[in-house]
Parts: C-alpha cells; sequence; structure tokens
C-alpha cells in the first residue's frame, strides 16, 4: 500500500486557507448563495479533469473542491473547522466500499462522517450539513451536482449560523 | 492507560457560556491513547464548541493547547503565558491533569472536559476494556493474569457467581467474558486447577481508596 502520510498537508492548507479568506471576509451576506465544500477521493474524479483545488460559481451556490489522497485522510476536525469557518455544507466523495484502493478507507470516512453528523446534531446543527458519497471517476460538472443535492438538502436549515453577525 | 469520555457536550456549553475567553487544554498521553483527549480531540471539541457557543448567541473566544503531559509540572509551566490571557481554563485530561492546572494557575477556574472513569486496554480499534482497578492488592499472580477485581461484575476474589452464561459469558453483561471462566480454563489448560482451591488470605483493601487518600514517599528519589 501507498504512504499516504505525505499527502495529508494539501487538505490541512485547504481548510486552513479556506477559513482564513471567511474570517477576512466580513461582508459576507447571510442571504447569500449556499457554499458547499466538496472533498473528493482522488479516484472520484476523471483523470483529465484532476486538480488539487478549485472554486466554482454556479447557478444559485458556490462550490470549492479539494481532492484528497484517499477519503479516509479527512479528520473530524477538518470538516468541523469547515463548518466553524462559515461552509454551509461539505459533501466527502469517495469510492464505492469495494472499489477503494486503500481497502477501508471509504468505510473509515462514512464512520466519521456519521460521528459527526451525531455530534452537529448534539449542538443543535443540521446534521445534513454534512454529507458522503460513494462515486468513482466523476466529470466536474458531476461534482457538481452532488454539491448542489448537498446544497439543496441544508436551504431549508437556512445559512450557517456561523455567517450571522460577522 | 488512563481512560475518559467527554462530558456531555451540553454541559460542557453551560460551563462555558458566561466567559469571555477559554482555555481548552488537551494531553498527548493516556487521554489521547482512548481517543477524548489528544491533540486531535482538542481540534475537534474547539470548532464544536464555538459553534455550539456561536448558535447560543454567546461570545466566547476559545484558544487551544495541548501538552505532552498533563501530570508533570515541568509540561504545565509551558501554559503559563496563555493562561494570563484568559478567564477560565476547560482541561480534557484526566482528573489528575485537571487538578495539576487547578492548582498551578489558581484562582482561575478550571474546568473538567472529560469524565475519567477507568483504567483500559485497546482489545481493538474502538474498543477499550477495563483491565485494572488500581485495588493496591495484586492478587494476578493467583489468578492467572485475569483481574477478577476490574473484571468481574461484582469483583468475585473466590470463583464464579453463578449466574455464568452457557457461552462463558457474564450474566450482568452477555458482551462480556465471565472472568473466572476464563481464570478456571487457563488453570485448568495450565494443569494447575488445585491452586484454585488453596487457602488465601483475606484482600488487604487498606492501600486501594478504602485506606484514603495515597501519599507515597521515596526517600531514595527525593531531594
Amino acid at each position: 500500500m501507498q504512504n499516504m502520510e505525505s499527502s495529508e498537508e494539501p487538505l490541512l492548507n485547504f481548510v486552513f486557507a479556506f477559513g482564513k479568506a471567511h474570517m477576512s471576509n466580513k461582508s459576507q451576506r447571510p442571504d447569500q448563495d449556499p457554499e458547499i465544500v466538496v472533498l473528493y477521493c482522488q479516484h472520484g474524479l476523471r483523470d483529465e479533469a484532476k486538480g488539487s483545488a478549485w472554486y466554482q460559481e454556479s447557478a444559485g451556490l458556490s462550490v470549492r473542491a479539494e481532492m484528497m489522497p484517499c477519503s479516509s485522510k479527512i479528520e473530524v476536525s477538518h470538516i468541523l473547522k469547515l463548518l466553524e469557518s462559515g461552509a454551509d455544507a461539505v459533501e466527502v466523495v469517495a469510492c464505492p466500499e469495494k472499489s477503494c484502493k486503500y481497502l477501508v478507507g471509504s468505510l473509515r470516512a462514512e464512520r466519521r462522517i456519521e460521528y459527526i453528523r451525531g455530534l452537529l446534531e448534539k449542538i443543535g446543527y443540521a446534521p445534513q450539513r454534512v454529507g458522503i458519497s460513494h462515486k468513482l471517476s466523476q466529470s466536474p460538472e458531476q461534482l457538481i451536482d452532488l454539491a448542489r443535492a448537498r446544497a439543496d438538502a441544508v436551504r431549508p436549515f437556512g445559512v450557517n449560523p456561523m455567517k450571522k453577525g460577522e | 492507560m488512563i481512560f475518559a469520555e467527554w462530558k456531555p457536550l451540553d454541559e460542557l456549553i453551560d460551563k462555558l457560556k458566561t466567559h469571555k475567553k477559554v482555555l481548552l487544554v488537551g494531553c498527548a498521553t493516556c487521554v489521547a491513547e482512548c481517543a477524548a483527549g489528544g491533540e486531535k480531540e482538542v481540534e475537534t471539541l474547539a470548532p464544536l464548541l464555538r459553534m455550539a457557543l456561536k448558535k447560543r448567541d454567546h461570545s466566547v473566544e476559545i484558544v487551544t493547547a495541548t501538552l505532552e503531559k498533563q501530570c508533570e509540572w515541568e509540561f504545565i509551566e509551558q501554559l503559563a503565558h496563555q493562561v494570563t490571557e484568559v478567564d477560565a481554563i476547560m482541561s480534557i485530561a484526566c482528573g489528575i491533569g485537571v487538578q495539576a492546572l487547578a492548582e498551578r494557575f489558581d484562582p482561575i477556574t478550571v474546568y473538567p472536559g472529560v469524565n475519567t472513569s477507568a483504567l483500559t486496554i485497546r482489545e481493538e480499534a474502538g474498543l477499550w476494556a477495563t483491565r485494572c482497578a488500581a485495588c493496591g492488592d495484586c492478587i494476578l499472580g493467583e489468578t492467572f493474569g485475569y483481574c477478577p477485581v476490574a473484571r468481574c461484575a461484582k469483583s468475585l476474589l473466590n470463583g464464579p457467581c453463578g449466574g455464568t452464561r452457557k457461552d462463558g459469558k457474564c450474566e450482568v453483561n452477555g458482551d462480556v467474558d465471565c472472568i473466572w471462566n476464563l481464570i478456571v480454563e487457563r488453570a485448568d489448560e495450565r494443569g494447575q486447577l488445585e491452586s484454585l482451591s488453596e487457602f488465601k488470605k483475606a484482600k488487604d483493601w487498606s492501600n486501594s481508596r478504602h485506606g484514603g487518600p495515597k501519599r507515597v514517599i521515596r526517600e531514595d528519589l527525593r531531594q
């Protein structure tokens, strides 16, 4: 199996940069389009579309995406920090369970997402703010569709309360 | 390892809501091993508390630190500069760490963020089980390496209670082995079953909590 440890830094940098960008953006309006972060396994996107991070505004939502070596590299703290920084929702795109190159990576990711959803519920946040899809070789448009589905799931709960009163 | 678990989040939020700035402190030793109070858990709990407090319209700043050990004064001293800037501390170390911070940084309030509950081993990923009760009079040499004080629901010292299930599990919890069943099986495997019938002196509980708070002096180590 490949050593994944060296590939952890880009995700941490992304979480940090996302937070920093939002901390400085005090003009963010609570009524703006949902902002969805998509964290996708490197195998979740077609080869020709692969890149590290990208940002796209689509009709009715904005999407920030970051590629990971494996969905299991996502820590609970990464997702909570993204939500704390103002993301309205986070969608993790992991491999189907039997297709995971690291055997149990997507299963671990799924369990962590369930754990996070439980934590969110305990503090009064909609657990729908975090979701996971199991997909392989998606196009960027398909990732945006997943983000849109996540946005639709959280829209009834309003903006992330962390955005209010900034 | 010393085992601890997060207190209910509502309880933590209730403690912090009246403060302006709080230092959340972890410990990278036992409570990190049991995934309750290490650096990873500090970095998980901090955003969670910030989100919960913000949602409830409480303006509380939370800063973080994780010490290598919260039960050693040399490590605790590293917090001295941060503590001057906060009006409360929440420790997610075991009760030893919480008390050490409260002693060193008096009169700042130190809240426990975890409940310390047992001395455990990690049996497998995500599963911890009690192994020791710190009873102060170890009998593991007589019980074939299994501790009935910590691992029998009734802490029986003279054999099974009679409620052992047919599959060898405890009558109190069907997921847990009857420890006396394991003791007897191992004694039998080693051909030493008779040793369990030998007369044993009454256990000396005076060296456990029953004897009052422990205070140990080793003159050879004192300065």
